[in-house]
This record gives structure tokens, C-alpha cells and sequence, in this order.
């Protein structure tokens, strides 16, 4: 019986591939056919998170930012400058979202850290009696 | 390299590190992936530490949990709070600290439970030191031999199994054999002799009814006041009985580390070995022997390690600890016991038959046994007790063996005679510990056969009319006596005397 590869050794795999400039199509077609095979197909949310922080790790990240309101392009560019000087990434693709619920601030999520300025998490922090 | 220049490349490299830790606000942070059973499994937090706290935020609030199996692609941690207010997709992030808990004789008095939260209804704890609930057992240098004593005020025990200040001696038993009530008699007579020893004691899984009866006796007792209560019900998580003795034992240790005394009772390490393996299979953990895990040696080695005497460099400070173990049906050879025993310095055995023939404390002699406690019996009560071990347990051999026939010589008979009477008089009630020199005086009488002619049945009434006779006609003498040194000659004389004469209403011929 084949032993079981973990979700870390499998997507630092495909990372690898990708950035050597393997073809996404056919990267994505081995990983179907291997989730079907050793019956793990339940457990591609997770190994989509962590090929995120695997892409990360090599300087490819995808960061997704939520506020309440629609951002300008300096603030974009700005938390791309930021989150670049924090990383150390050199491509950093933003994916925005509007979602009222964090009431205000910004929380920017990159894969395995968060940046959380919003004020949502103030008042649930305020919550449990925690320091801000 | 100049002074300046090593200076400046000191000044340099903190600065750099400062900037380096401070990435503008990046946290470490994980997804709960599922939760049930009080333990959440965490994707992500790749940096988490064993037993580092981690913070759940669910939408009432945070939870915390602690992780405990650090895998490749997940972590297993287990919730200090219940499982219903987690759920699959709260965001957790790492607290950078294993647990801790407040320290400090702010806690004494108080009834808190392993986290550090009063449970008494007193209001809040207002210390502002914390100390670590994991943390290493002191080295081998920082140490000192067992040399002073730790009264019980029992008198079978610090005659025979004598505890000294650092040791750690378990009390092992079947269920209703009086396991408790030794350490309640332990914890009151700290507080009679004016000891200065700060009680722990830690309920790991107890009825909050017997917890809530064990506070109303050391109260009434007047003994609270130099006491911690750490309580845990059968009702709370296994996270927190797993963690009730390493936090109470943090709050010992703070005594101990500022040169006092402190006593910890850890009531009972079964229940603690339950809880976890309850934990330990929840979080997938290969089971072994009656499904403990590998590792359930290690975690009442390194609980008990922390118990330990002071060098005087240190402050001399010490932690002695008396576990529980319960036992089922008088097995002290199963597996919790038998790694217990291996790990304490000595156990009392409380003995089922004995405790229903009326000998309590039901301690058995055979069974029992002070590895290091030798050193620190008081040379009062050493002086008495030499043989009393000994001729207690040949006396229970041969009372049993006397059952079959009456014909027995005189020796035999001599030696059973006053094995009756050493075994009523080591009858003790509860509640009520016996200072030194109520211990010497009774034992004295006895070994040297000056009660020898008082029926068994008389032995308490003579031992009795002998203590107040003393300490109405000799007061002086006894309260020297109390010091813990070797009777004197005319100490020995006046025991001698009021002996003889307490004997004579009580005698048989």
C-alpha cells in the first residue's frame, strides 16, 4: 500500500512545478486524478490553502482584503508596498472584498498571517475583556 | 575589539531585531478546519509551539485552547472552554506563551479554579504575577536533601512513615479508606502548629459537594486562610482536570520559590490519568496499556519532579506533595499505581479490612513505607518509634496466625498483647491531628509497656487521662518537649511517672 503523502508534501510539490513554469493544466490534471485515486477529494480546501502558503513561501502571494467601503488605488498600492516590505514577496496580487460586517478599517488576509485593523475585531476582542 | 564598539554593535542588534519582529502587524493566524469532543484541529499556525496557548475567536468572543499535537498538515488543540461556541472556520491566532496562571499569597484563602478564576464568589484575584502551569522540575545542583519534618499529626504516620519538607509521599487506596480525610488532618495541623506551610490542595474531577464540605472544615478549622482551593468538578472539560495539578502546582511553586514552605495535595492523579487519556484518544493518539498513551508515566514524573527541597542558595524554600491514587480492589499493582509508587518517595497504603475492623486511619505497615522521610523525623518522636514499624507488622502476622489456637508461649503472647494496644492507641479521630509531644508521650507510654496491664479497649481513655495530666503537671516540660528534641532524662522520668499513675483506673488485674 502506497504511504499516505501529506497535504504539506503534496502542495509544496505543485508550488515547486509551478514556479519552475509547469503547465497549470497539466499540474491541475495529476492533482484530480490523484485526489480521486487516494480518496481524498474532500480535502481539496485545504490543500488549496496551503498551495497558497506554499506560493507565499516562494514569493507568490495572493492577498485578500476586506473593508466596508470600496478602496481607492493608493490605498491598494499602498498595501502592496506594505505587504511586499513585510513578506518579502515579489508578486502580490489583491483580491478585494466589500463586507460591511468589519464595520470599519481594513483586515487584509495573506495565506498563514493576518493583518486585522478592523473594528469588528476591536468589539469582539472588547468582548472577552481583552486588551486592544 | 574596543569596549565602545562592542557597545554599539550590542545597540545595533537590538535595534535590528526590534525591526524585524515588528512586521507592521502580521499575525500568525489558522482556521478552525472542525471541532467536536472539546478539541479543535487547526489548519495553518506553522509556527505554534507544544502546549502554546492559542486564541479562538468565535462570534461570542474568544475561546482559548491549547495545542497540544502538532502534526504536518494540522493541529490538534485542546478547548479550555466548551465546544459549542467554536465552529469550523473561526479564525485562531497564537498567543506566544504557553498557559499561566496568577501566583501569589493573593490566591490564599480563595477557591479558584485551574485557570486561575474564583470560584469562591470573593471577587477578583488581585495579584499581578503569573506563573508558568508547564514548567521544568529544578536541576539536581539547586537541590538540598529531605531533612526537615512536615507533621501530619497523624500519629501512624509521622511515628512510622515520617514526611519531610520536599518529599513526595502517595496516599494509595481503594474507594472510602480515608485517602482525604489524611490530607484534611494533613492540612489542619499545619495550621494548629502553627507551621507556616501554604496548603494546595487540587480537586481533579471531585464532587463540588465534597469540595464544597472540605472548604467548610478547613474554615471551621481556621486553616483556610493559609490555603489554595483549586477545584474541578466531574462536570468540567478534561482540559481542565488535565490541567488542575500543573496549575495548582504553579501556584505552590511561588512559595516555594520565595523561601516558604508549601503542601501540595493532588486529589487524585487516577482521575488526572483518566481525563488524560480521555484527551489523548480524542486527539487521535495511539493507545496503549488500559489505553493510556506512551506517555502518561511522563506526565505525573515531570508533575511530581517539581515537588523538591531548596538548596539554601536558593532560599531553602520547599514543595512537598502528597498524591492520591485510588485503587480497585487493594490492586496496587496495575499500571497508574505501580508508576505512581515508582515516582514518589514513599506511600501510605490504606487498607479496606482495616478501615471496616474499625483501625482508623486504616494504614497498612506492611505495605507502607518513608523512603527519605528518615532524615527529617523529629528526634522526639524518633526517639519513641524506633521499633514501632516493625513490631506493628509481626503483631498483625501473628494476630492472624493466633486466630487458629490458643496455645501460645509467653513471648507470643507479650508481643500480641501489646500490638493490641499500639493498634488502639494509633486509632485516631478525625479532625483532630496530635502535636509532638502528645505523639512522644502516647508512644512512649506504650513501647515501654507502661500501659501494658491497661485493657485495649482503655488504651484511648488511659492516653487520655495521661495528656492532660501532663500538660496540667508538667506543662513546662511538654512545650520543650514540642521543640522536637530528644526527651531529656527527667522528661523521661516525669512521662514515666504520670504514665504509671494515668494507667491505674484503666487496668484489667
Amino acid at each position: 500500500m502506497a504511504v499516505r503523502l501529506s497535504r504539506r508534501k503534496i502542495t509544496e510539490y505543485i508550488a515547486d512545478s509551478l514556479v519552475a513554469g509547469a503547465s497549470e493544466k497539466d499540474i491541475v490534471t495529476s492533482l484530480a486524478a490523484y485526489l480521486i485515486d487516494s480518496r481524498r477529494t474532500s480535502e481539496i480546501e485545504l490543500i488549496i490553502r496551503d498551495l497558497d502558503y506554499q506560493l507565499s513561501v516562494r514569493g507568490i502571494v495572493l492577498a485578500n482584503v476586506s473593508s466596508a467601503y470600496t478602496l481607492s488605488e493608493e490605498t491598494k498600492k499602498a498595501i502592496i508596498a506594505m505587504l511586499k516590505d513585510a513578506t518579502g514577496a515579489t508578486s502580490i496580487e489583491l483580491e478585494e472584498h466589500v463586507t460591511p460586517a468589519v464595520l470599519g478599517g481594513v483586515r487584509i488576509d495573506i495565506p498563514g498571517s493576518q493583518i486585522d485593523g478592523t473594528i469588528a475585531r476591536r468589539l469582539n476582542l472588547l468582548t472577552t475583556n481583552n486588551t486592544l | 575589539m574596543t569596549q565602545l564598539s562592542i557597545a554599539e554593535l550590542s545597540k545595533d542588534l537590538r535595534v535590528a531585531i526590534e525591526r524585524l519582529e515588528q512586521k507592521e502587524g502580521l499575525e500568525s493566524v489558522g482556521v478552525v478546519v472542525r471541532v467536536g469532543d472539546g478539541v479543535a484541529w487547526v489548519h495553518g499556525l506553522h509556527k505554534a509551539g507544544y502546549s502554546e496557548v492559542l486564541k479562538i475567536e468565535t462570534a461570542n468572543g474568544v475561546v482559548e485552547a491549547f495545542a497540544l499535537n502538532l502534526m504536518e498538515d494540522e493541529i490538534g488543540a485542546v478547548l479550555l472552554g466548551t465546544d459549542s461556541e467554536v465552529s469550523a472556520g473561526d479564525t485562531v491566532r497564537l498567543s506566544g506563551s504557553v498557559l499561566k496562571v496568577p501566583v501569589g499569597p493573593e490566591l490564599l484563602g480563595r477557591v479558584v479554579d485551574p485557570l486561575g478564576r474564583p470560584l469562591d464568589g470573593a471577587g477578583p484575584i488581585k495579584t499581578k504575577q503569573f506563573g508558568l502551569v508547564e514548567r521544568e522540575a529544578i536541576g539536581v545542583m539547586d537541590r538540598k536533601s529531605v531533612f526537615e519534618p512536615l507533621m501530619t499529626g497523624v500519629m501512624a504516620i509521622d511515628a512510622m512513615f515520617p514526611i519531610g519538607r520536599g518529599q513526595r509521599e502517595l496516599i494509595i487506596g481503594d474507594r472510602q479508606t480515608g485517602k482525604t480525610a489524611l490530607t484534611i488532618d494533613t492540612m489542619i495541623n499545619q495550621g494548629k502548629q502553627k507551621t507556616g506551610v501554604v496548603n494546595v490542595y487540587v480537586a481533579i474531577g471531585q464532587k463540588l459537594s465534597k469540595v464544597a464540605r472540605l472548604i467548610d472544615r478547613l474554615k471551621a478549622e481556621g486553616v483556610m486562610d493559609q490555603t489554595i482551593v483549586v477545584a474541578t468538578g466531574p462536570s468540567d472539560p478534561a482540559s481542565l482536570l488535565y490541567l488542575a495539578p500543573y496549575a495548582a502546582t504553579a501556584m505552590g511553586e511561588y512559595f516555594r520559590d520565595n523561601k516558604q514552605h508549601a503542601l501540595m495535595i493532588y486529589d487524585d492523579l487516577t482521575k488526572h490519568a483518566v481525563a488524560y487519556r480521555q484527551m489523548s484518544l480524542l486527539l487521535r493518539r495511539p493507545p496503549g496499556r488500559e489505553a493510556y498513551p506512551g506517555d502518561v508515566f511522563y506526565l505525573h514524573s515531570r508533575l511530581l519532579e517539581r515537588s523538591a527541597k531548596l538548596s539554601d542558595k536558593l532560599g531553602g524554600g520547599s514543595l512537598t506533595a502528597l498524591p492520591i491514587i485510588e485503587t480497585q480492589a487493594g490492586d496496587i499493582s496495575a499500571y497508574i499505581p505501580t508508576n505512581v509508587i515508582s515516582i514518589t518517595d514513599g506511600q501510605i497504603f490504606l487498607e479496606t479490612d482495616l478501615f471496616y475492623q474499625g483501625i482508623r486511619p486504616a494504614i497498612s505497615a506492611g505495605l507502607s513505607v518513608s523512603r527519605v522521610g528518615g532524615a527529617a523525623q523529629t528526634k522526639a518522636v524518633k526517639s519513641v518509634s524506633s521499633h514501632l514499624k516493625l513490631g506493628l507488622s509481626q503483631f498483625r502476622e501473628l494476630a492472624s496466625f493466633a486466630q487458629f489456637g490458643s496455645d501460645l508461649d509467653d513471648a507470643t503472647k507479650a508481643q500480641i498483647d501489646r500490638g493490641q494496644r499500639l493498634t488502639e492507641l494509633l486509632k485516631q479521630h478525625q479532625y483532630q491531628p496530635a502535636s509532638i509531644w502528645e505523639q512522644v508521650a502516647s508512644i512512649f507510654a506504650v513501647t515501654n509497656g507502661l500501659f501494658d496491664n491497661v485493657l485495649p479497649a482503655k488504651i484511648k481513655d488511659a492516653q487520655t487521662a495521661l495528656l492532660t495530666r501532663l500538660w496540667k503537671d508538667h506543662k513546662p516540660a511538654m512545650q520543650e518537649l514540642e521543640k522536637g528534641d530528644k526527651p531529656t532524662d527527667a522528661t523521661i522520668k516525669a512521662l514515666t511517672d504520670v504514665a504509671k499513675a494515668a494507667a491505674k483506673g484503666f487496668e484489667s488485674k
